[in-house]
């Protein structure tokens, strides 16, 4: 029979340690619902610049952009991978990494060149750790990341492109589908296929104002305007993948978590009947004991 | 829309929906001027510049700083597309003396660096006229 303090000094242990992961559960929910509402409130500006985009398209203006057009040999792609700073989320780090990985062996099968960048700390030691080198790595990315942040390496990548310093831009994330499902996906995401084109004309039925074509005026023209809303969305592009990711990252956490803190329980559980099985069996022998004492000396 | 109810403005960040008011006029800095929006205005898409934007309201006037982007008027509001929207005190001349600095020193060899260039300068102008 097992030592009865040892039992109960782990017994205390694990409840510690079920305390934290409980804890860490609830604040991986309050993060979520934070990240999450942030995710939604950026749905607005995607939605306005698809409208323009389309507003552009039915008016006549031939939709047309360098970041649109894919390049005639893909030389150089660039990989970016997005992970999370902390570990304790369960499989979400290694999967992205997982799906990089694997990206990056095609990569280097029809391209020669390209840079792979990180952001995350855990993707960071990921990919240190399997050999790749790494271009640029950041770790200022937490459960909020900031449009500014994103925006200067959305600038850097178009300029890249732009320039032809690269090819192809891939990015490694993890794609929020539902509260329930997330799954790791490597998207391509310049050339830039973000534009929705089609003839507004199918989605405005329902509306009877809008059925009414609206005539735009461009100031300063319909091309110009392009010129910006391209780069602009291609930004709002990139900043959705890290919302994604961060609200993923939040989602995949409080799973991990709470599944420990239930499997804590259990633990405690059979902790707590192995400890009441060895005191009660420890009682037994000492009345045995004694009983045998009193026996000897009548 | 109707004209009576005055104008209804959005103004829209990546980040989120910062501004949802209903006011009498707007006042856009646009990339070559500034542009008066009353009510019943015709549909227009423009582009912005950097500048402030001043909402005339009967409840007070209010002005913000505006960093680019576009604005789509439409039959049932103005969308104000921008990267960033700030209350002009959020400016510091310091600041904006700064980046005007740095966009000056910018080197540009290729045209698309002389485009992020000229974008910088105008940027700091813009928050400059607003300090000073």
């Amino acid at each position: 029979m097992a030592n009865i303090r040892q039992l109960d000094k782990r017994r205390k242990s694990v409840r510690n340690i079920r305390k934290i992961t409980r804890t860490m559960e609830l604040i991986a929910t309050a993060r979520f619902k934070k990240a999450m509402d942030r995710a939604a409130a950026a749905t607005d500006y995607t939605k306005r610049i698809t409208q323009i985009v389309q507003d552009l398209a039915s008016s006549g203006a031939s939709v047309s952009h360098p970041l649109l057009v894919a390049h005639e040999s893909v030389k150089a792609v660039d990989i970016l991978v997005l992970t999370a700073n902390r570990g304790l989320c369960g499989g979400y780090n290694g999967s992205v990494v997982r799906v990089a990985a694997q990206r990056r062996n095609e990569i280097q099968q029809q391209a020669d060149a390209g840079q792979t960048s990180v952001s995350g700390k855990r993707g960071i030691a990921a990919m240190r750790f399997a050999g790749v080198p790494i271009e640029k790595t950041y770790t200022q990315f937490d459960d909020q990341p900031s449009f500014d942040e994103v925006a200067k390496i959305a600038d850097d990548l178009i300029y890249r492109y732009i320039s032809g310093q690269v090819d192809r831009v891939d990015v490694a994330y993890t794609k929020f589908i539902s509260s329930s499902k997330q799954t790791p996906v490597v998207e391509t995401l310049l050339p830039f296929a973000g534009l929705d084109v089609s003839a507004p004309a199918t989605e405005s039925t329902d509306a009877s104002a809008s059925k009414v074509r609206d005539d735009y005026e461009f100031l300063p023209d319909a091309s110009a305007i392009l010129q910006e809303v391209v780069p602009a969305s291609f930004r709002a592009r990139l900043f959705k993948c890290f919302l994604d990711a961060a609200v993923s990252e939040q989602i995949a956490r409080m799973v991990a978590m709470k599944s420990a803190t239930e499997n804590a329980g259990d633990i405690i559980k059979s902790l707590s009947r192995t400890y009441n099985r060895a005191r009660q069996s420890k009682i037994t022998q000492e009345i045995m004991e004694i009983i045998g004492g009193v026996e000897a000396l009548g | 829309m109707n004209s009576q109810a005055g104008v209804h403005c959005i103004v829209v960040t990546p980040e989120r929906t910062e501004l949802d008011v209903h006011c009498e006029a707007i006042k856009l800095p646009m990339f070559d001027g500034e542009l008066g929006i009353l009510p019943g205005r015709a549909p227009m898409v423009g582009r912005l510049g950097y500048g402030l934007m001043k909402l005339k309201a009967s409840s007070g006037d209010q002005s913000w700083f505006v960093d680019g982007g576009f604005v789509q008027v439409t039959r049932d509001g103005v969308y104000v597309l921008t990267n960033r929207l700030l209350k002009p005190d959020q400016i510091d001349r310091q600041g904006a003396e700064e980046d005007l600095r740095k966009a000056t020193e910018m080197v540009a060899k290729t045209p698309e660096a002389r485009a992020l260039k000229e974008r910088a300068l105008e940027q700091a102008r813009g928050k400059l006229r607003i300090t000073g």
